[in-house]
């Protein structure tokens, strides 16, 4: 009876010129999935790290190609937008994608082997895994896991409707949840981490599902486009776009870390394997970003209004708990995850001021704090003692003295962190509240200068420790990481400076940035 | 219709609730099984065949099969446990969500709906499955494909976390039994000491058909202290006879021990 | 048909999975109530989709429950190997990491 109504579905055109980084990023990770399958157990890791590199850059240069020749617009109509914001923010993820990799295919700091479980279904510390460990077998699955994660990321900030929104969401976080949970030291701390960050994140997502529900309600449509259209035409049932705003909101900010939905940040971070920590502190939040934008600027821009009171509360809110609690630390990764809850306070305000200045500011944010994030962790990565690696602030006393590199690095990272003038991080922060202040954020404003200064306090109690500070005896040692790691620790401490010495070439290439409406 | 509606609202709702207060995590499963084949009736009122019979066959056969699954693994009687680890934090968890219930039916209790149907929406097609299928593979074709990551992720994170592989394969019933005689160890079952001895006693070795003593009959730490009783030779000359089929009168010395 | 009540059952069931997931301690239960939470915004979708005439909200509650089904699969896998190391299904056994 159909065959007849088969001519009538004209299939919908692809622009796979747009579309191939995505495709590229899980056309890799189907073919890791195959290599796990059939490649010999010996030499898989190689294989692995090899495919995923080159996958990798290789969807870096079709992002490039993007911006050299395509037509830029809407494919799969209307399903996925490629503009200037995703065009930036898709190559921004590549490349935070890239270290990450570089990172998670560390396996000299830990003699041991890589960062993960030999066998995470093994009990820790079974004879299995024994044997594993022994014969120097590692958990490959990990590359594919992290490959799907990727293509989810590169998707989230550039889907047009809620539905494809909300399946890039849990593309990107599914093997989020299961890399968090493979750590191969204190894995029952890294289970817990992923127990929470799942639970979480499925019950913030189940948030973000009823307000998409009730936003189709209110415009029958889940195109943002058609949302933000139905929005200024028609005031009727307007409670069921205001509830179905702010549900999706809420899915949004626990990715990005928001208080009062931040909760996961410091356990997940803590408890993950440090290199999965520093691609979920620059890649998760990126992409999460970007997608929080889209939606504002293109869908909810009529609700700025009456999401207003919200926002500004959840912004100082996320500032506040971000710094206090995070001075209060004594787990330097514990710190770090307050200290990226700050930032995300800080770039709420680049969401709430909606302007053109506003949305460069937050772009460029996000590229200085991808790279100083990862390699904030890279460095944490290599301060070890016998047990693993040496999180505790008081073994990084006198660090300085022991190994004045590594810790003149951290230095660099803590600064931008901080905001430091000649470090991406004070160009994008400048930028950020700059663009704030314009459109009369100025209560925001002095609320984030004050909370940049406690955050100062804070990273610089550190740099007090490590230099200042006279050791305390523990057998704490940094170790000599492989090439990977270095090249990762030397890319991010460059790009950090570079954009904090000359940073007009990234404004120069987000002069076009605009969002597709 | 309306009766419909509220009967499988009802037991939705007494399913829901269910979930919440039952004790045990097997009655809850039960209860959201409850909970969802009304919804599946709901979806056939709202004139959704088709996602009525997915619902059945997704949620109540495969999801909820897979909770009851898990839940035998870990244990059926796996109950919660009711100290609080966060002390007084279960009283406002309970108010703050229940007043998200209030405000959420407070906020869509007075909207405005119409109710349109499908007829125009059928039009072009030849009834639900085929208007689903006009969409899914042209408007939602994107996320179609994407939600193939999902079920490789999916299926890959079963692997990797459950799927326990050893590095070497486990020794089977035939192995272990081959290796049993290659150590050389005694296979069977030792001689219990005084087989063909006067005595029974512990420490009196047993008798080998030809008149031996068998030393491993003997407990090792009674050996090793030199505590061993040996027999006399008559008996040796006993049992050479028995083994000949000779009657053999044994003599009233019987005690007669040489140490 | 007055779908209002549709609209107010799929609210009701909402707000109960919400209570369920801060409430209850069991992970497995938490989880149920995770799905309670989707299996209601599935309800507002069909109801809108034949409040407004269009099938699109019948296609995303299709989706939905396919992506509910990965999603269900990911989470039990991780309790099961939590528990295998805890012997314990209890999230607030798991308390390594303090606030």
């Amino acid at each position: 009876m159909s065959s007849a109504l088969i001519a009538d579905i004209t299939a919908p055109s692809v622009n796979y010129y747009m579309l191939a980084p995505i495709l590229i990023v899980l056309g890799g990770a189907v073919l890791s999935v195959l290599v796990e399958a059939f490649y010999p157990r010996e030499s898989r890791r190689s294989a692995q790290i090899a495919l995923v590199l080159t996958t990798l850059v290789v969807a870096f240069l079709a992002v490039l190609n993007i911006k050299v020749d395509a037509i830029l617009g809407f494919t799969i109509v209307n399903s996925l937008a490629i503009d200037g914001v995703s065009v930036f923010l898709q190559g921004l993820i590549i490349l935070s994608a890239l270290v990450g990799a570089l990172l998670i295919s560390e396996n000299r700091i830990d003699p041991l082997g890589d960062a993960f479980a030999a066998q995470s279904s093994a009990l820790p510390g079974s004879e299995d895994e024994l044997a594993f460990t022994e014969r120097g077998w590692y958990q490959t699955e990990i590359w594919s896991l992290f490959l799907f994660s990727v293509g989810g990321m590169l998707i989230f900030p550039i889907a047009n409707d809620l539905l494809t929104l909300f399946v890039a969401l849990e593309v990107m976080s599914l093997p989020l949840y299961l890399l968090v949970g493979m750590a191969r030291r204190r894995r029952l701390l890294s289970q817990e981490a992923a127990l929470k960050y799942f639970v979480l994140g499925a019950f913030s997502s189940a948030f973000m599902l009823y307000g998409s529900a009730l936003v189709y309600g209110f415009a029958n449509s889940v195109e943002l486009g058609d949302i933000a259209k139905a929005l200024s035409a028609s005031a009727a049932n307007s409670n069921l776009m205001l509830v179905g705003g702010i549900f999706i909101l809420i899915g949004l900010l626990f990715k990005v870390g928001a208080a009062p939905f931040h909760q996961w940040t410091p356990d997940v971070y803590q408890g993950a394997p440090t290199a999965i920590t520093a691609f979920m502190s620059a890649g998760t939040k990126v992409a999460a970003f970007g997608a929080l934008l889209r939606v504002f600027y293109v869908a909810l821009s009529g609700l700025a209004w009456d999401l207003s009171a919200v926002l500004w509360a959840i912004a100082i809110i996320t500032m506040l708990v971000g710094t206090i609690i995070g001075v209060a630390q004594s787990d330097i990764k514990r710190m770090l995850a307050y200290s990226s809850i700050a930032h995300a306070g800080f770039l709420l305000l680049g969401v709430i001021a909606q302007s053109k200045a506003a949305l460069d500011g937050s772009l460029f944010y996000l590229a200085g704090y991808a790279f100083t994030s990862l390699g904030a962790f890279a460095v944490v990565s290599l301060v070890r003692d016998a047990s693993g690696e040496a999180n505790h602030l008081g073994q990084w006393a006198g660090l300085g003295k022991r190994s004045p590199v590594i810790a003149s690095v951290f230095t660099l990272f803590l600064l931008a962190l901080a905001g430091i003038p000649l470090t991406s991080g004070f160009v994008g922060k400048f930028a950020v509240f700059a663009a704030a202040y314009e459109k009369g954020l100025a209560p925001l404003v002095v609320v984030a200068v004050i909370a940049s200064a406690i955050a100062g306090f804070f990273y610089v109690r550190v740099i007090v420790l490590m230099f200042f500070t006279d050791a305390s005896g523990d057998e704490v040692s940094v170790v000599v990481p492989s090439f990977a790691t270095a090249a990762a620790i030397t890319i991010t401490a460059v790009v950090t400076i570079v954009l904090g010495v000359i940073p007009q070439p990234v404004f120069d290439l987000l002069s076009n940035a605009l969002f597709l409406k | 219709m309306v009766i419909a509606f509220w009967i499988c609202a009802a037991l939705a709702v007494f399913g829901a609730l269910g979930m919440v207060f039952s004790k045990k995590a097997v009655h809850s499963a039960l209860f959201v099984a409850l909970t969802m084949i009304n919804l599946a009736v709901l979806y056939a009122i709202l004139e959704a065949p088709f996602l009525s019979m997915v619902q059945i066959i997704v949620y109540t056969g495969a999801v909820m099969m897979l909770f009851l699954f898990v839940l035998m693994v870990v244990g059926v009687d796996s109950s919660d446990s009711l100290t609080e680890s966060i002390k007084g934090q279960r009283v406002p968890a309970l108010l703050g969500a229940s007043a998200l219930g209030v405000i959420l039916i407070g906020l869509l209790g007075n909207i405005t709906m119409t109710n349109i149907g499908f007829d125009q929406a059928y039009v072009a097609y030849d009834g639900n499955i085929d208007a689903l299928a006009g969409l899914i593979f042209t408007k939602y074709l994107f996320a179609f494909e994407a939600t193939s990551a999902l079920l490789i992720t999916a299926a890959l994170g079963a692997m990797v976390l459950t799927h326990r592989e050893h590095a070497e394969k486990p020794l089977t019933q035939r192995d272990l039994s081959v290796l049993r005689f290659k150590s050389g160890n005694h296979p069977g079952s030792l001689p219990s000491p005084g087989v063909y001895a006067r005595h029974n006693a512990v420490d009196i070795p047993a008798l080998l058909p030809d008149g031996t003593m068998a030393e491993i009959s003997v407990p090792k730490p009674l050996a090793a202290r030199g505590a061993i009783r040996l027999i006399d030779l008559a008996s040796k000359d006993e049992v050479q006879a028995l083994n000949r089929g000779e009657a053999v009168i044994t003599s009233q010395s019987t005690d007669r021990v040489e140490e | 048909m007055e779908l209002n009540n549709f609209i107010l059952l799929s609210a009701i069931l909402f707000s109960i999975g919400a209570v369920g997931v801060l409430v209850r301690r069991n992970a497995i239960v938490v989880f149920m109530s995770v799905e309670m939470m989707l299996n209601a915004a599935n309800l507002a979708f069909v109801t809108f989709a034949k409040a407004n005439g269009s099938i699109d909200g019948q296609v995303i509650a299709f989706f939905v429950m396919v992506v509910a089904a990965a999603e269900v699969v990911v989470g039990l896998s991780i309790i099961v190997s939590i528990f295998r190391t805890r012997r314990t299904a209890s999230i607030d056994e798991a308390s390594l990491l303090k606030f």
